[in-house]
């Protein structure tokens, strides 16, 4: 590659790496190691393959943050890429959810689904809107609110507030993560358990991959976080920081949708549907 | 149409050679050597069903022949050496909008048909009676709910088969069904997803556990004779060996073959559903 | 197309500066477009292996009735998932997406690389996992016998128990995950490194095609990568999403699957609509005729292809109002793609036309995909799917959009681009053998089908009545044919390497206009490192 001298268009051009096939050898692990789990019950495959999986994630973000911190790099026109990037992969993300929201009014709406049955199926108290839901809306919302401050206080310089907030944020996505934990426990206690029938599917599935979700951003949050105290973003240079506060905002929007169709209409009155028979 | 002549011989020359070997109903609705059209039409849908195919597939045609002879004429017209200087003609708007207007037209031309087809095939209207079809790996049961009848019908394994019979189409006991009669199809799966389909009566509707599918038949008096079909929906190993054969009696014979039938299948126990015959002819993987 | 007047610093790769990375490492480790490109063919062509073996496997089966080589029936249903899997996953998308897209991306915009080179690698070696898993699956835990659809309940736990289908789930999910990266990657580079002067309106139409093509990609992949992760729970964890006793729903799998499905019909032909465009318009040496009506008719197909999945289930026990929506919706696709057609035809019209092999190849496209278009126009109306559904007829239909299109694309891409990925020509005499031998080989192997489909023969089964022997024999020759057609092509890509005649810049003379041209045959490690300037009025506009 042109050495930075004879550089004569503004892209940045990676070197050769061995990253990308080390990570694809880390999937082949990890999902044979899922087949053979899931068929044997034996889970070091799938352990040694989730490590090398993490062990890759931890080299390339580090990678990542050293290109982005060489003051070479990340021109202008490399910092549009990688905010179309991430919005990108955000749109891929919303369809994921999609998907899930698909099954859960699927099954939920007889318009959509004649089979004659019931909603929830087998009779189930299904999860309601107040208690822990409510709480940990109010958490999330907090936290769009608080990752925004950080953000408005990183484009004007103050970095201590800016790594303030950003760790507030991050603390509260960690309660949220203990709270939906507690409820699950609760739940699969004296509810319903995963392989209850199609509601505890949808369910546990919908807003376990939100969980994930917000796993994902904290730790995403974290590593902000540690950035923004090595100084690594400055007011007009933060991708990083911007893609993690753009990628939480999503984490809360899913999650708003998840609080309004899935606890709280799916336990009302109304998302009580009655059979509808031929 | 031009299919239909070539298609009346095979069929006089086909039934000919059946009408020889067995005494059973007119085989009519069975595919036919180097066939290259529908097979004959029992049921009014499927009569429409032809004519409706039949106006698409001319207008493709027509498609099709336009495409080509511009693309001969280009062939001819526009090669290096006939037209050394090509042109730098990139509009038209007067062809644009012809190419995207006159399509439109074509396809309104094509869909009112097709919606009123679809409306009339959906469901029955004054069901005289109903038949309730139930798909199983690798087998189809049938249950005349209005007389209480139920039996299962396996295909005929290849070293059973007696002179006459079909090869992976005749089946142990086929459905038989009166002419004339408005008849309701109701369908569902014990297992996996099957198809229930019988091209000569227009019907080919999915049987899905835990769904109940509906279509309808009826067969007027002079299409008298026995109907083919075969499983439609890839439901595994065997998904080749569960046909479906049809004897389509007059209204008088129906009634005489239920009175036997009430005997040889027994009134229908809900609870314990008879699976009479299943045991000795269903073809298993080896017996092949 | 943009007639891209670039400015003419032509040769403008200085290739040897800085160094390269050689031996295995500049393959494994890959940050460059053409290398990854390369390995993305390379692909295809293997997995072609695999996938038209197999089909010849089956039909070879298929040329008499009764069962001679294959004596067990589940068997052919593994080789016919395997096969359906193998063609769409990886060779059709690896070639015209990875294999040419990053090819000719970079090259064509004007810009030195994608916007994420060592994504752009790992979307590659996930491609390969992804093969292996899909081979695995077809050897480990006895065979996933569900066809490419795995609709349950037959591809659920109790139906297919063994490692198989899991395997087959965790191929889609990695494949699927390696083409969001590269759609991301594409629609990131085209957007954000276009030369400059090189506005949208003047992206040639391979790029319009890319564009749309990898957002179909971005936005129709997760959804399956959805169904699937609720497919492999079901199998594997309990839940019900798919099973009736528990309230769930196997008509809900068909939904996602082919919510997902159509927009992958578009994926695979799309791009083939971009290849063509570009050589109809080489060989006439004219201008693409009516540019922007060809570019949003491939944007109004992405967008309406996004809510006719439900034609693919017209018998599953819609009401006659859904039923309706569907046959109307899907219809409408029909108006962007007659208005593709015949402007392609258009093109050619009072041009200059060379027959050369791509154009042969181009023509040969245009028509057979008109043959497999207006099938798919009788498919779209429901009434008459209900004699066609799961029937030949449509195994005819969608070979003819996908084998022989899809393919004559892959084909047309290779013979046009070949001067410039290896820096040597073709044996043109041999490539329009190839070409005729290979045009009546599928012909006699597809057209037939139709006939097969009309009679009523339901497709996915290896044994079958014996009044479908004639045409299926018909069938299985063209098949041999086709074979032929293919090794032929094998033979003309080693002789080639090997043989072949040095390439100049641009081997196809005035008519090839766009910037890939400008940089030397085969294109060096870096391309254009100065970008090119782009100044010509957009194609289309009178000049
Ligand atoms: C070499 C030429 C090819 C031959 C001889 C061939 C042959 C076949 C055969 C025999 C079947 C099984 C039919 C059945 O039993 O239902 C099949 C299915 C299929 N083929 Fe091909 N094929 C060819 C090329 C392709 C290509 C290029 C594609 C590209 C995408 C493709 C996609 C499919 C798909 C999706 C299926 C359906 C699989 C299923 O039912 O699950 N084929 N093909
Ligand atoms: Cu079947
Ligand atoms: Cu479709």
């Amino acid at each position: 590659m042109a050495t930075q001298a004879q550089k004569t268009h503004p892209y940045h051009l990676s070197e050769p790496s061995a990253l990308p096939l080390f990570g694809s050898i880390a999937v082949l692990v990890t999902a044979v190691g899922a087949v053979v789990f899931m068929h044997t019950g034996f889970y070091l495959g799938l352990v040694a393959g989730f490590v090398l999986l993490i062990l890759m994630f931890i080299a390339w973000w580090r990678l990542v943050i050293s290109e982005a911190n060489n003051g070479v790099d990340h021109t202008e026109v490399v910092k549009t890429g990688l905010r179309i990037g991430m919005l990108l992969f955000i749109a891929s993300e919303v369809m994921f959810f999609f998907a899930f929201f698909w099954g859960w009014f699927h099954s939920s709406l007889p318009i959509l689904n004649n089979v004659a049955g019931m909603w929830p199926n087998n009779d189930i108290e299904p999860m309601g809107a107040s208690g822990i839901p409510m709480v940990n809306t109010l958490i999330l919302l907090t936290s769009s609110v608080t990752v925004t401050v950080a953000h408005h206080a990183l484009v004007e310089g103050d970095r201590k507030t800016a790594t303030n907030w950003t760790g507030i944020t991050a603390v509260l996505g960690v309660i949220f993560l203990i709270i939906q934990a507690y409820e699950y426990w609760h739940l699969v206690n004296h509810q319903f358990g995963l392989k209850d029938g199609i509601y505890p599917s949808t369910f546990y599935l919908a807003t376990g991959f939100h969980g994930f979700h917000v796993l994902v951003g904290t730790t995403f949050l974290i590593v902000c976080y540690f950035r923004l105290r090595a100084g690594h973003f400055t007011p007009s240079a933060h991708i990083g920081f911007e893609a993690a506060a753009w990628y939480w905002h999503f984490v809360d929007v899913v999650w708003l949708f998840l609080y309004i169709n899935v606890y709280w209409w799916g336990s009302s009155a109304f998302g009580h549907l009655k059979p509808l028979v031929q | 149409m031009i299919n239909s002549r070539w298609m009346l011989f095979l069929l006089v020359l086909f039934s000919a050679a059946t009408a020889a070997l067995s005494a059973d109903a007119q085989v009519v609705g069975a595919p036919q050597p180097w066939e290259w059209y529908f097979r004959t039409a029992a049921t009014p849908v499927q009569v429409d069903l032809i004519w409706f195919h039949d106006l698409i597939f001319w207008v493709e045609v027509a498609i099709v022949l336009f495409v080509l002879g511009l693309m001969a004429y280009i062939v001819v017209k526009f090669n290096a050496k006939a037209n050394p200087v090509p042109s730098r003609t990139t509009h038209n708007t007067f062809l644009e909008v012809a190419w995207t207007v006159i399509p439109v037209l074509i396809l309104v031309v094509i869909a009112i048909p097709s919606l009123r087809l679809l409306f009339f095939m959906d469901k029955a209207k004054n069901p005289e009676m109903t038949l309730k079809i139930t798909s199983h790996q690798w087998y189809w049961s049938y249950e005349y709910t209005d007389s209480g009848i139920a039996f299962d019908s396996n295909m005929i394994p290849e070293d059973q088969l007696k002179p006459g019979q079909l090869r992976l189409l005749d089946v142990d006991n086929r459905v038989v069904l009166p002419a004339d009669t408005e008849i309701r199809l109701l369908m569902t799966s014990e297992d996996v997803i099957h198809n229930w389909a019988v091209q000569s009566f227009g019907v080919r509707m999915d049987t899905v556990p835990g769904r109940i599918n509906e279509s309808w038949m009826i067969v007027p008096a002079d299409k008298i004779g026995t109907y083919y079909g075969q499983c439609s929906e890839l439901c595994g190993v065997n998904h080749a060996y569960m046909p479906i054969a049809v004897d389509i009696v007059s209204k008088r014979d129906f009634q005489s073959w239920l009175a036997q039938a009430k005997t040889k299948f027994g009134r229908l126990d809900a609870d314990a559903p008879v699976k009479l015959v299943q045991a000795e002819t269903q073809p298993s993987l080896d017996a092949r | 197309m943009a007639d891209t007047h670039a400015h003419a610093h032509g040769h403008n790769d200085h290739a040897d500066h800085g160094h390269h990375p050689t031996g295995w490492r500049r393959w494994m480790y890959s940050t460059n477009h053409k290398d990854i490109g390369t390995l993305y063919l390379v692909l295809a062509i293997v997995a072609s292996f695999v996938g038209v073996g197999f089909s010849m496997m089956m039909r070879l089966e298929l040329a008499e009735p009764g069962l001679q080589f294959i004596r067990d029936q589940h068997f052919y249903n593994v080789l016919l998932t395997a096969h359906g899997l193998i063609m769409v996953f990886f060779v059709v998308m690896p070639a015209l997406i990875g294999g040419f897209g990053n090819w000719f991306i970079p090259l064509m915009i004007g810009c030195p690389d994608m916007a994420f080179p060592r994504m752009n690698n790992i979307s590659f070696w996930l491609t390969a996992v992804g093969l292996i898993l899909v081979a695995t699956s077809t050897v480990i835990g006895g065979g996933a016998g569900t066809g490419w659809t795995v609709y349950p309940p037959l591809s659920n736990h109790t139906f297919h128990p063994g490692m198989s289908v899991d395997f087959a789930i965790l191929s889609l999910h990695v494949a699927g995950a390696a083409s969001i990266l590269g759609a991301i990657n594409f629609i990131t580079t085209i957007v954000n490194m276009r030369a400059p002067g090189m506005t949208f309106h003047r992206m040639p139409l391979f790029i319009w095609s890319m564009l749309v093509t990898a957002f179909l990609l971005l936005l129709a992949l997760p959804v399956l990568a959805g169904a699937l992760t609720m497919l492999l729970t079901d199998r594997n964890f309990g839940t019900a999403f798919f099973e009736p006793s528990g309230g769930g729903d196997p008509i809900f799998w068909q939904h996602l699957f082919w919510f997902f499905g159509h927009p992958e019909v578009y994926i695979m032909i799309i791009p083939a609509f971009g290849i063509v465009s570009q050589v109809v318009s080489t060989f006439s040496k004219k201008p693409v005729f009516g540019y922007l009506g060809m570019a949003y008719a491939m944007v109004s197909i992405g967008f309406v292809g996004f809510v006719v999945w439900a034609h693919h289930m017209f018998t599953v026990g819609f009401n006659v109002e859904t039923r309706a929506y569907f046959i109307i919706a899907t219809m409408i696709i029909a108006v962007p793609t007659g208005i593709k057609i015949f402007s392609w035809l258009a093109t050619m019209w009072g041009g200059s036309i060379e027959f050369k092999t791509p154009m042969l190849y181009a023509m040969g496209f245009i028509f057979l995909f008109v043959v497999g278009g207006v099938t798919g126009v009788t498919l779209s109306n429901a009434p008459v799917d209900m004699a066609f559904h799961d029937t030949y007829f449509v195994i005819a239909h969608f070979h003819y959009v996908l084998s022989i299109a899809a393919m004559y694309a892959i084909f047309t891409g290779m013979y046009y681009w070949l001067p410039k990925m290896s820096g040597r020509m073709y044996n043109e005499k041999l490539g329009q053998w190839q070409f005729w031998i290979t045009f009546v080989g599928v012909n006699v192997l597809f057209f037939p089908q139709h006939f097969l489909g009309m009679a009523g023969m339901p497709r996915r089964i290896a044994d079958y009545p014996d009044a479908f022997a004639g045409w299926n024999m018909v069938s299985s020759g063209g098949a041999v044919i086709s074979l032929v057609g293919a090794l032929l092509f094998f033979y003309i890509l080693w002789d080639t390497l090997r043989n072949g005649a040095k390439a100049p810049a641009n081997p196809w003379g005035v008519g090839a206009n766009t910037l890939e041209w400008t940089v030397d045959s085969p294109a060096p490690f870096h391309t254009h490192e100065v970008l090119p300037v782009i100044t010509a009025e957009p194609a289309g506009s009178h000049h």
